[in-house]
């Protein structure tokens, strides 16, 4: 048809609609144009945004973990903003390491703990495993003696 | 005995007064943290890119010191 071919005059006719082949299109045209393609191209992003939303289940985990969804956020906008090798950061990470290794090292029950878990893993390798011998390491560590045990104390046979 | 009694009685004092204040603050918390759950949860989208512009604001101003 003579409308379909993009050259012909009928349908450069129809585009400017009706007004005239040759005439200009006009500033009201061109904005008509202009705010369609924005609606169009604000629709596409609405429906990838809401994709995304769906394919990471977005709304689940702020309904499950509020307060870690929002630290996320701050951290990924932190480090989009470029604050991920600044000293700022360098301050925060030390202090936090000083902080977390002192309150390791000074609480006893963690002592205890890892202490425990020292001797049985020494156990295991040296393979000491005399039934008597390992319940009453056993026994000790359920006790927690730590505090109680004597140094150079040793179990007898 | 003298000198442990009127210390008892102090630190008695010091209990009685701040049990309320304490319970008082326990419950502003508590409903604080309520709040701000409930508001996270109800628009999440918002929350989330404030949280983002929130974040990009101070890494702007740490990456500039």
């Amino acid at each position: 048809m003579e409308t379909d071919d993009a050259t012909s005059p009928a349908y450069k006719r129809q585009c400017h609609s009706g007004i005239g082949a040759d005439d200009p299109i006009t500033v009201g045209q061109r904005l008509d144009r202009i705010c369609s393609a924005a609606g169009v191209a604000l629709k596409g992003s609405r429906d990838v945004v809401s994709e995304v939303r769906d394919l990471l289940d977005i709304d689940g985990r702020v309904n499950r973990n509020p307060y870690a969804m929002i630290a996320a956020a701050a951290g990924s906008g932190y480090v989009l903003g470029g604050g991920l090798f600044s000293p700022l950061t360098v301050r925060v990470l030390n202090l936090s390491l000083r902080v977390g290794l002192r309150l390791v090292a000074a609480s006893p029950l963690i002592q205890c703990k890892l202490r425990g878990f020292a001797e049985a893993a020494c156990e295991n390798g040296d393979g000491s495993g005399s039934p008597n011998h390992e319940s009453q390491r056993s026994k000790e560590m359920k006790q927690g003696s730590c505090y109680d045990k004597p140094e150079g104390s040793e179990t007898h046979r | 005995m003298d000198i442990t009694e009127p210390l008892k009685q102090t630190a008695n004092d010091f209990e009685e007064r701040l049990q309320p204040l304490i319970e008082e603050s326990t419950e502003k918390l508590t409903s604080l943290h309520h709040q701000l759950t409930t508001y996270i949860r109800a628009n999440p989208g918002k929350c989330l890119l404030g949280a983002m512009a929130a974040g990009y604001f101070i890494g702007r101003i740490a990456r500039r010191k």
